[in-house]
């Protein structure tokens, strides 16, 4: 099996990596940050007898993209299973937020996604091999999510574009899933935005090596969406009985306590 | 003068470690993750013991990178100040985590930061050591009695629990110390690991987790000042225990655990080579 990993130099592309390696699959990895795959290439080779390649690429560039995949091409890679696992957030009020930034994550959670889907798929040249494509999603797709508002609208392209997609490539052997998390603790910064969720922030946060299991068993056994733990599947559901508007007046309470918190103590630290 | 390094040096047991060295004379090199805590901590010595030789050198050691980089910036200073030899490296950083994460290379962070390190930083500084004839120091702990290497999956990726990854680690150093001795003993170096008990640092207020921030904000209340395992971690420099008495307490030796042996010591050792990167042998 031959896997492509974007966003593979961070936490949850790192994890999906490692799990891949343990199973024995070869690996070519992307990420804007170089030295981090240089990094996890090494820890890699050095635990797993695999082969792993790696490209640095900013994928919100279209020439970039397009390089990447020549390289790929040039050194034989044709691939099982694509994880597009590069997204970004820049949380905060929707006016607080400059409009590059704001762009950037449609640029990135959608646009490069696109792309790299795209050319992934059509490398496969009408093949009927079976292909496992994984959306990273998240769990801030299946509500509208003020204070995350753009984010959370692109996790939502994503769930949508992956259910489709998956009835659409079926008869083309592609599997489509979406994996839709809560909280993850990855780095520092993410643990900080969990705890500062207090007891919400604690309830939704998913263990990191259990998603990077499930994610892979999901994607071989030809899963539309996994939304990891009980309590995350349960508000999702309950999420789609009721109106949207009280489940966005809800969250905003949530979240504008919770950022209030958070950008308090950063504030704090920053002194 | 003799010098010493002390990683994890900006606060909690490596910080009052620090100040024992200094205050006996000790040139001190620290090295520690935040910039503005390390500029505080050399400030605050500076203050309080006038004419203190202390360097501090910002590194996150969960990142092997930073490991090698750290180790250059030290092999610099030593060939400045002591023709290269170094006297007592102090392996004490150390972290908890509650829940699984990755660091760079994708270790697992408690087995990263709490061995693996230390261990590297203890194979670029080894020529130095024996050179300067000296003394490696692990802050291991008690903890890691009743636990055993779970080598099938070393780094927990199955299911965490941070309590068994967490002991595991000290068991690390422990057998990491086991195996410098018998293998190296030879050469000069004493290796020891010490628990220094319960007390009053830091270590489970960051990036912990909300559950053992809580529990450890709790606990540490009833642990003891940093000084006094410090005085210790002095005593291990000063004195020259038998090599056999691998694992100190604040007072005494203690019998550290039967999965200390040369059988997992030995395997600990070849597999920490290569998760570091080891290939030329340890330079003696």
């Amino acid at each position: 099996m031959k896997v492509l990993i974007t966003g593979a130099a961070g936490g949850l592309g790192r994890a999906l990596a490692v799990e891949c390696a343990l199973r024995g699959y070869d690996l070519f990895l992307t990420d804007v940050n170089e030295g981090g795959l240089l990094s996890i290439k090494r820890g890699l080779l050095r635990r797993f007898p695999v082969k792993v390649m790696i490209k640095s690429c900013d994928l919100t560039s279209e020439r970039e993209t397009g390089e990447l995949f020549q390289f790929a091409d040039r050194n034989g890679w044709t691939f099982d299973m694509l994880m597009n696992v590069a997204g970004i957030d820049f949380e905060g009020g929707f006016l607080e937020r400059s409009s590059y930034n704001i762009l950037k994550i449609v640029r990135l959670n959608i646009e490069a996604t696109l792309s790299v889907t795209h050319k992934a798929l059509a490398r496969r040249n009408g093949s009927s091999k079976r292909f496992y494509l994984v959306f990273v999603s998240s769990l801030a797709s299946m509500y509208p999510m003020p204070l995350k508002a753009v984010y959370a609208a692109s996790k939502r392209f994503l769930l949508s574009l992956a259910y489709a997609l998956g009835q659409e490539l079926k008869s083309r052997n592609v599997s489509v899933l979406a994996l839709c998390p809560g909280g993850l603790p990855t780095t520092p910064d993410a643990l900080a935005g969990i705890q500062a969720q207090g007891f919400w922030g604690k309830l939704t946060t998913n263990r990191l090596e259990t998603v990077a299991r499930r994610t892979i068993e999901k994607a071989l056994r030809g899963r539309r969406v996994y939304i990891p733990g009980v309590v995350n599947a349960l508000l999702s559901f309950f999420g789609r009985l009721i109106p949207e508007t009280a489940v966005a007046k809800f969250l905003y309470g949530r979240w504008s306590k919770a950022q209030k918190l958070r950008f308090r103590e950063q504030a704090g630290g920053a002194c | 003068m003799k010098t010493a390094v002390v990683t994890g040096a900006s606060s909690g047991i490596g910080y009052a470690v620090c100040e024992a060295l200094i205050k006996r004379d000790y040139f001190v090199i620290g090295v520690g993750r935040n910039e503005q805590k390390c500029l505080a901590a050399r400030n605050e010595i500076i203050e309080n013991h006038p004419g203190a030789q202390i360097d501090f050198i910002t590194a996150d050691l969960l990142s092997q990178r930073e490991v090698l980089r750290s180790a250059k910036e030290i092999l610099k200073i030593l060939d400045r100040t002591s023709d290269g030899a170094l006297y007592a490296l102090i392996n004490n950083a150390g972290c908890v985590r509650g829940c699984y994460t990755t660091t760079e290379e994708g270790y697992e962070q408690q087995f990263a930061l709490n061995h693996l390190a230390g261990f590297l930083l203890t194979h670029e500084l080894f020529p130095n050591l024996v050179k300067g004839k000296g003394r490696i120091l692990f802050t291991s702990s008690n903890s890691h009695k009743m636990t055993k290497m779970n080598w099938s999956d070393l780094m927990f990726q199955k299911r965490y629990n941070p309590l068994f990854a967490y002991k595991q680690s000290k068991l690390c150093n422990l057998l990491t110390v086991y195996w410098l001795n018998a293998k190296y003993g030879a050469s000069g170096i004493r290796a020891y690991g010490i628990d220094p008990g319960l007390v009053r640092t830091d270590i489970g207020n960051k990036d912990a987790g909300v559950l053992i921030d809580l529990f450890w904000s709790l606990r540490k209340a009833k642990g003891a000042d940093p000084s006094v395992p410090a005085a210790a971690y002095l005593k291990l420099l000063e004195s020259a225990p038998p090599l056999g008495e691998l694992y100190h307490g604040c007072d005494k030796p203690h019998r550290y655990s039967r999965e200390v042996n040369e059988k997992n010591a030995g395997r600990l050792f070849e597999l920490s080579e290569r998760l570091c990167g080891i290939t030329g042998g340890w330079g003696i």
